[in-house]
């Protein structure tokens, strides 16, 4: 406890208090000598409480000591760059600029939100189970439904920065990524902006979805302002990580690692990098005007004063459509990646996959409009926006040929690793996300569709077997590297066991009640639909989903002390980070390596990827 | 591109400076005159197209460098930093460029009834800071400790006087004219875009200050100057954005 209350992390959070309170108090104390009203429903008033916040997560930041380094540069002091991280637990809740430190901190706090996303889930799931209101007030169901999508997207993002950050680096053969400051920076707005969205829930909450579309968010109680600010904030930690990853992989490769020896994920990393870079801007900017349309009465999505909330949708969506990518991209890299050391086959088409991955990035940028043929948007908008969604295809239709044949005919000996299930299970779902991707496209069904469970089901497929999936999938396979121990395989299978099934049958039944006409974020639902056994059992899916996350924990922290010593190249693959004993020293590789052969000639004798160098031995010293 | 000795730079960064203005004059006398759209845009290309040139020295970007560096090396980290920044920047034009679209989209081929002369003070004074601010970073570049710390101070006031010009009377002097942030639309679209840009301005302002007191200790050298580089960059890219922000908000479209 002694070591909790002197972290950073704590530090932070006590300065983001005094931060809150202070900004509020700010505030309110002008509006008193302007004579304004100085207390409303939530205490404060909603500017106080939106300065204060924002004063509270620049406070957090301050207090955690995260920008002291900075300081002291533009003071003209000299700093080092400190990678002598104590060894106990306490250097995940501090300060540290090792990017497979900082990685485990983005994983472990990606999978906290994760937890809390999938608990506000259950909440509204089972209030779902049968019609009729039992548990939920209206406000609290769509609190907790918006809640729930949010807060797994900022999930999502951290646990993405969360692999790429431990990954990449190793893969490329760098000491570390190119600004270890600005990584630690990324990371560390990341606590605030989760307090930022959960204290929307203490604000009155909000009830327009994750998605904040005026009118109604102009309307919603203050909760809103905190979730617009939560966004804003966890928006930044991802265009810092993305610029970070476009530095490192430019600027930290090993060498003879030209473009076409990258690893696949590396690819995928680049193109998720591309697009939460700038397109990020957008949802932050469309977030942003909201705020000052509440806060200054703007007229920017106001009918009245001229302004018009398509172009809201306009804004958001140029950013939210290609953050699905962002979300899927990373995750289908991981399965480009461990594929072939799985089936022990060359991956098929490497070129392929790897501009795949740019195509899919670049085309995303131009599709975001098909989310909005209902909308009231200029009618010959649509066309073009469907065909250039359909083109998405194409590059994805690339990646499951790849895999296919990669597959095919591949030797796998004695039982599936956990690891291989995840990859399998990805590929799985992901096609059925993938295939009831085009209805929603096709703006002739989308008219029908829009607005439904059908949609509901097609995101937590591509959701699910796109990051979900391939997420878990990760943390089984580098599971080794990072604690010179193996997770246990029983309790993995039955994981993906329980996991992987009962999510199917989540998602079929809610496309077949969406085709049904169930609408989405609908706390309650008319009986004579009879919806009512379809929610059981989804209700019921729902909680074993659950139940295989708890056996997921239960695994993950009794094998970081008990599980198998694996110091060695457990998976037998070709990565270099494989090539040396596990866990990694703070540094990475002691020799650096040479790149000398193809990445994945899985099966192909006398047949080498990386080439250390010699140590030195002798001479002097 | 050679390096330049020190009458070269001047030659260039005033040549750079005369041409800036007169595209500026010729913006403005278009704008009344003619009212072309096309020649507007045009015109604000090229200068886009000069101040990424010349003033932000975008081919810095695309310098080779020894394949055998050491990836510890001054030198090596320089030009990472020297990208990072400008993936920053391109990361930054999204902001600015999802306002100039949002301008469009809402009031077309419309603008609101603001001051012309302060409009056109404003941008000489940021033009002006910009080539004061190339002419520190050439100082800096020479070792010219003096003219460095002159030219910094120097474009430290005009950035101040910018901010004094927008936020203290063109602000006003719009909300005088019924241009409010609440009135319309239009309204607020023009506070919000010149408030994201003077929310820029300010942050310059901080890196100058931090250049100046840090350069006047000494703390930077011809040769280890990041900082100092840094800094200039961004002002440029100030600049770059006024470039179209001024043009979007004073000259394109028929008067509200």
């Amino acid at each position: 406890m002694k070591k909790f209350f002197s972290s950073a992390l704590w530090h932070g959070l006590l300065w983001q208090a005094i931060g809150w309170a202070l900004g509020a108090s700010f505030v309110t104390l002008i509006r008193v000598l302007m004579g304004l009203k100085p207390f409303a429903t939530f205490g404060f008033t909603e500017p106080a409480w939106v300065f204060g916040g924002l004063v509270g997560a620049l406070s957090f930041l301050g207090g955690s000591g995260v920008l002291t380094d900075w300081f002291k540069w533009a003071k003209g002091e000299e700093t080092h760059e400190n990678h002598q991280d104590p060894d106990g637990w306490e250097k995940f809740i501090n300060i540290s600029l090792d990017h497979k430190v900082i990685g485990i901190q983005y994983t472990m706090a990606a999978l906290l939100l994760l937890v809390v996303g999938g608990i506000f889930s259950l909440i509204f799931r089972t209030e779902l189970a049968s019609h009729g209101l039992q548990f939920l007030s209206l406000q609290w169901y769509n609190t907790l439904m918006s809640l729930h999508g949010i807060v797994m997207i900022i999930g999502i993002l951290l646990g993405i920065s969360g692999v790429i950050n431990y990954i990449v680096p190793l893969l490329i053969g760098a000491h570390d990524m190119a600004f270890p400051r600005l990584n630690a920076f990324s990371y560390w707005l990341a606590p605030p902006a989760a307090i930022l969205l959960l204290s929307s829930m203490a604000l009155g909450g909000f009830d327009t979805g994750w998605t904040g579309y005026p009118p109604l968010s102009v309307r919603a109680p203050v909760g809103m302002q905190m979730f617009f600010l939560g966004v804003i904030v966890a928006g930044w930690s991802s265009v810092l990580s993305a610029l970070n990853v476009i530095a490192t992989v430019l600027r930290m490769r090993a060498k003879g690692m030209t473009a076409f020896r990258l690893p696949i994920f590396v690819w995928a990393a680049i193109a998720t990098s591309i697009i939460a870079l700038t397109a990020t801007q957008e949802i932050g900017l469309s977030f942003q005007l909201v705020m000052f349309q509440r806060l200054f009465g703007m007229g920017f999505f106001d009918p009245a004063k001229g302004g018009d909330p398509i172009l809201f949708q306009h804004l958001f969506w140029f950013y939210s459509h290609p953050a699905v990518y962002v979300f899927i991209l990373p995750g289908l890299g991981i399965i480009s990646e461990l594929l072939p050391v799985f089936v022990r086959k060359p991956l098929f088409g490497y070129r392929w996959i790897a501009m795949s991955s740019l195509g899919i990035a670049l085309v995303g940028f131009l599709v975001w409009a098909h989310h909005m043929y209902t909308s009231g948007m200029n009618e010959y908008l649509r066309v073009p926006f469907m065909y250039s969604t359909l083109l998405v295809a194409v590059p994805t239709g690339v990646k499951f040929f790849s895999w296919v044949a990669t597959i095919w005919r591949g030797k796998v000996t004695g039982p599936y690793p956990t690891a291989f299930l995840f990859v399998l299970g990805g590929i799985v779902v992901f096609l059925m996300g993938g295939l009831s991707g085009p209805p929603n496209a096709t703006v002739a069904t989308d008219l029908h569709l829009q607005d439904t469970y059908w949609i509901v089901g097609h995101f937590h497929d591509t959701l699910f077997g796109g990051y979900v999936l391939p997420f878990f999938a990760a943390i089984y396979f580098w599971f080794p590297k990072a604690t010179g121990r193996r997770m246990n395989e029983a309790l993995g299978r039955l994981h993906f066991w329980l996991m992987t099934p009962s999510f199917i049958v989540l998602t079929l039944l809610m496309m077949r009640i969406g085709l049904l006409g169930m609408r989405r974020r609908i706390a309650d639902y008319d009986p004579s639909l009879g919806f009512d056994p379809y929610h059981l059992v989804m209700t019921i899916a729902a909680f074993i989903i659950a139940l295989s996350v708890l056996i997921f924990f239960i695994n993950f922290f009794r094998s970081i002390t008990k599980g198998e010593p694996a110091t060695g190249n457990v998976w037998n693959s070709r990565s270099p980070e494989w090539q040396v004993p596990s866990p990694m020293p703070a540094h990475n590789y002691e020799q650096p390596f040479e790149v000398v052969g193809e990445p994945y000639d899985y099966g192909l004798a006398d047949s080498v990827y990386v080439k250390f160098a010699e140590k030195k031995t002798g001479g002097r010293n | 591109m050679e390096h330049l000795n020190k009458s070269e730079a001047l030659r260039q960064g005033v040549l750079v400076f005369v041409f800036l203005a007169v595209l500026s004059a010729l913006e403005f006398f278009v704008a009344i005159a003619i009212g072309s759209v096309t020649l507007l845009v045009t015109i604000a290309l090229v200068k886009f197209g000069l101040v990424l040139y010349y003033y932000m020295h975008v081919y810095k970007l695309g310098a080779t460098e020894d394949p055998d560096i050491d990836q510890h090396s001054y030198a090596y980290k320089l030009t990472t930093s020297r990208l990072g920044l400008w993936l920053f920047l391109l990361s930054d034009s999204f902001v600015f460029g999802g306002l100039a679209v949002s301008r469009f989209y809402l009031l077309g081929m419309t603008r609101p009834p603001l001051n012309q002369i302060l409009g056109l003070g404003v941008t000489s004074v940021l033009l002006l800071s910009s080539f004061c601010m190339n002419r520190a970073e050439v100082s800096m570049e020479h070792g010219d400790r003096k003219n460095f710390t002159l030219f910094t101070s120097l474009t430290l006031a005009l950035g101040l006087a910018f901010v004094a010009g927008v936020l203290g009377i063109e602000w006003p002097s719009a909300i005088a004219e019924g241009v409010t942030p609440s009135a319309s639309a239009a309204g607020a679209i023009f506070f919000m875009m010149t408030g994201m840009h003077a929310f820029h301005v300010i942050t310059g302002l901080i890196f100058l200050i931090i250049i100046l007191r840090n350069g006047s200790r000494g703390l930077y050298s011809p040769e280890k100057h990041w900082g100092v580089e840094a800094a200039t960059v961004y002002w440029h890219f100030i600049d770059v954005v006024w470039i179209f922000f001024y043009p979007a908000l004073y000259l394109i479209g028929k008067i509200l």
